[in-house]
């Protein structure tokens, strides 16, 4: 495979401007990441160590491989919400490496609000029980929540992808043969008192951990019956007695051990074989792409530049070269293992969607994974376009993306805009991981047109009223419009609705997507069979 | 395909390959039966070709590989055969600069007249949200960039001439 040559001059003016655009982007998102990992209300650190309770980062480091990585989802979860006051969701996710195998990991975080499940919360845990779902891997909860927020109880609990879903997942991982564990480091009330008992095993700490289907409290008020919380759902009750707790651990350090040598009985399936290469770090620096991401949004890049930054050895094999040229496809290894990336580089016409759909029939055929490139800002418009069938082909390349069999993985690297972010495997298109870029927008269409088209609209319906509006007026109704769209479309939106699995310093790609490939490899991939393509 | 290797700058075709009892390095010049095994020294080997024995030593670079033998170190480069033999692309460049898609002119950045160098930016279109920078697609000189900033144009519109190259 060759070497893609790279056109860059880092000491272009341009590439230094972008390079300081990024560089600032980055600070003070690696300063919001560390915040929501790290930063805590004195009182609440006090109340955790009252409990005689580890963090829920120190519980990570005492579960997982030393030195070995933690690929965490949406940090950033809920940044936008609940006025910043519940970071990450009061949860981490993410996958990570016990005992040598990849597992999945939801843990309560106990420093934020004790843990509560507000809407958020529930999103973040569904999601990843379905990335545990998809890619075949077993699950470690870490147990330690005050149960359900109840001032936002109907968004926690009745819809279909809300609390339910929680358990239901794990009813149909444990049916699909995937082990769960759970570990009890707090209070599993409610609802939550199924985590542990809908998990294969579970361990509870003595002294903290406690599992009822209701508190001291609600007991004391429904029947009167006074009762401690030892008595009524502890570790030693439940393990001696009841039988709804498997271990008792008289710390939380007894309590991760016993789960990491659990981890080393379960049985080892043997993953899923692809193309594999030596493994190789790419020949540019991926840093340089600070300098290639251009600092405005609506500026074109040519994203092979990009890809010479993430893949091995900035190796590439380019599939139909010079047709369809908008959209780049082609193969390259990522961390060893063979991918077919689709790139965009432009708008996509009628002749780039058949190229996708046929390069993505390709890696199919031959059981390679699909890495997307997201920089898309739609399917091309207008009367020429629509003669010549542009929905028809769009809609080819839908059914070859959707109908895909194998593991496909996305990155938002600038624009996510209509119809391009369905082609492209947006969020709604099952890829296994979604990252985006700290500087990324996503909406149905950009902030300009949508307010534009808002303003328009007002403006129309009031001249039919009889009123001339002025300049000034104009920019009135207009650029509150714009101000939210603008807000609306960025990165920190999507990435605080859970619209995408977090945000990544660009540097950072080529091991999100690396990891992501090797976890996916723990599920079958199926045989190619696909709907009815529109020819 | 044979592998193209080019040794102190000269290019050579060869492929390894096994006969059931040795290698046999295929060349231009004909087949030659030889055994490579690994020696006591990091990066040793002993070579036997042709009833002969040679110490060498080998070191592996990112671009190129060194081999040490008889007093003597080569470098050793492997060439895409792909790229090697791809020759010469494009051919002749178009003169004109052609829309790609429909769209409005944003900024200008040559006129008629001026003498200008390949990749230089003639003008930025925007269309579906996206600025795009035309450039020259060779040195030359504008004959005509017919349109202003503001202008909006059609599919395959001519939006920058250059002036035909002198014979």
């Amino acid at each position: 495979m060759r070497r893609i040559e790279s056109q860059i001059d880092t000491n272009a003016p341009d590439f230094k401007a972008n390079h300081a655009a990024m560089s600032e982007r980055l600070k003070e998102f690696h300063a919001r990441q560390h915040a929501t990992r790290f930063e805590r209300p004195q009182r609440d650190i006090d109340r955790l160590a009252r409990q005689n309770k580890l963090g829920v980062r120190e519980r990570l480091k005492l579960l997982l491989d030393p030195g070995t990585p933690f690929l965490e989802f949406s940090t950033l979860a809920a940044c936008r919400e609940y006025d910043g006051a519940v970071p990450g969701a009061a949860v981490v996710t993410g996958i990570g490496i016990v005992q040598g195998r990849e597992v999945a990991i939801h843990a309560n975080d106990a420093s934020v609000k004790g843990g509560a499940w507000y809407p958020h919360t529930v999103k973040k845990i569904v999601r990843l029980l379905d990335v545990a779902l998809e890619n075949r891997l077993p699950v470690i909860h870490i147990c330690d929540s005050a149960g359900g927020f109840l001032p936002l109880q109907h968004g926690v609990f009745p819809d279909r992808y809300l609390g339910g879903r929680v358990f239901r997942n794990q009813v149909k991982l444990s049916q699909a043969n995937i082990p769960q564990i759970a570990v009890v480091g707090g209070h599993c009330t409610a609802g939550g008192a199924y985590v542990p008992t809908l998990s294969d095993y579970n361990i509870i700490i003595e002294g903290t951990g406690a599992i009822f289907l209701g508190g001291p409290p609600l007991v004391k008020a429904a029947t009167g019956e006074e009762v401690g919380v030892q008595e009524l759902g502890g570790a030693v009750m439940h393990t001696s007695v009841s039988g709804t707790g498997d271990y008792r651990a008289a710390t939380e350090q007894h309590a991760f051990s016993l789960a990491r040598e659990i981890v080393s009985q379960w049985k080892r399936t043997p993953k899923t074989i692809i193309e594999t290469a030596t493994f190789e770090e790419p020949y540019y620096d991926p840093k340089e792409l600070y300098g290639i991401i251009p600092k405005d949004r609506k500026t074109q890049f040519d994203m092979r530049e990009v890809l010479a930054r993430i893949v091995d050895g900035s190796r590439f094999h380019e599939y139909q070269p010079d047709y369809g040229t908008t959209m780049i496809c082609g193969f390259a290894h990522i961390w060893g293992y063979k991918v077919g990336i689709l790139a965009n580089n432009g708008v996509l016409f009628n002749d780039s969607s058949l190229k996708a759909a046929h390069f993505m029939q390709l890696c199919n055929q031959n059981r390679t994974p699909l890495v997307f490139f997201q920089n898309i800002t739609g399917y091309m418009v207008g009367r020429e376009y629509e003669e010549r069938g542009i929905a028809k082909d769009g809609a080819k390349m839908l059914m070859a993306q959707g109908g895909s069999v194998v593991p496909k993985f996305t990155v938002i690297a600038n624009a996510s805009y209509g119809a391009g972010n369905y082609g492209m495997c947006g969020r709604a298109w099952d890829a296994r991981t979604l990252f985006m870029w700290p500087q990324a927008e996503i909406g149905v269409m950009g902030a300009d047109q949508a307010a534009n088209t808002m303003a328009d609209v007002k403006i129309r319906q009031l001249q039919r009223e009889g009123k001339e509006l002025t300049e000034e007026e104009i920019a009135a109704i207009r650029d509150p419009v714009l101000e939210k769209f603008r807000q609306d479309v960025e990165a920190y939106t999507s990435t605080s609705e859970l619209w995408d699995d977090g945000i990544l310093d660009p540097a950072d790609t080529r091991n999100a997507l690396g990891m992501s490939i090797s976890a996916s490899l723990n599920a079958p991939i199926d045989d190619p069979h696909y709907g009815i393509f529109r020819l | 395909m044979r592998r193209i290797y080019q040794i102190d700058g000269e290019e050579t075709e060869c492929w390894l390959s096994h006969d059931g009892r040795s290698m046999i390095l295929n060349t231009p010049d004909g087949a030659i039966p030889c055994q490579l095994d690994a020696a006591e020294a990091p990066g040793g080997y002993t070579l036997r070709v042709r009833g002969r024995t040679y110490d060498m030593r080998v070191a592996v670079g990112p671009d190129a590989t060194f081999v040490h033998l008889n007093g003597q170190t080569f470098a050793i480069g492997r060439v895409d055969p792909a790229e090697r033999l791809a020759g010469n692309d494009g051919g002749a460049v178009d003169d004109r600069i052609v829309a790609p898609m429909p769209g409005v002119v944003v900024s200008v950045n040559a006129k008629a007249g001026d003498q200008v160098k390949e990749g230089q930016p003639l003008l930025v279109i925007e269309s579906m949200k996206l600025e795009t920078s035309l450039t020259a697609p060779r040195d030359g000189v504008i004959a005509e960039i017919p349109f202003a900033a503001g202008d909006s144009f059609g599919l395959k519109a001519t939006l920058a001439q250059l002036a035909p190259e002198e014979e």
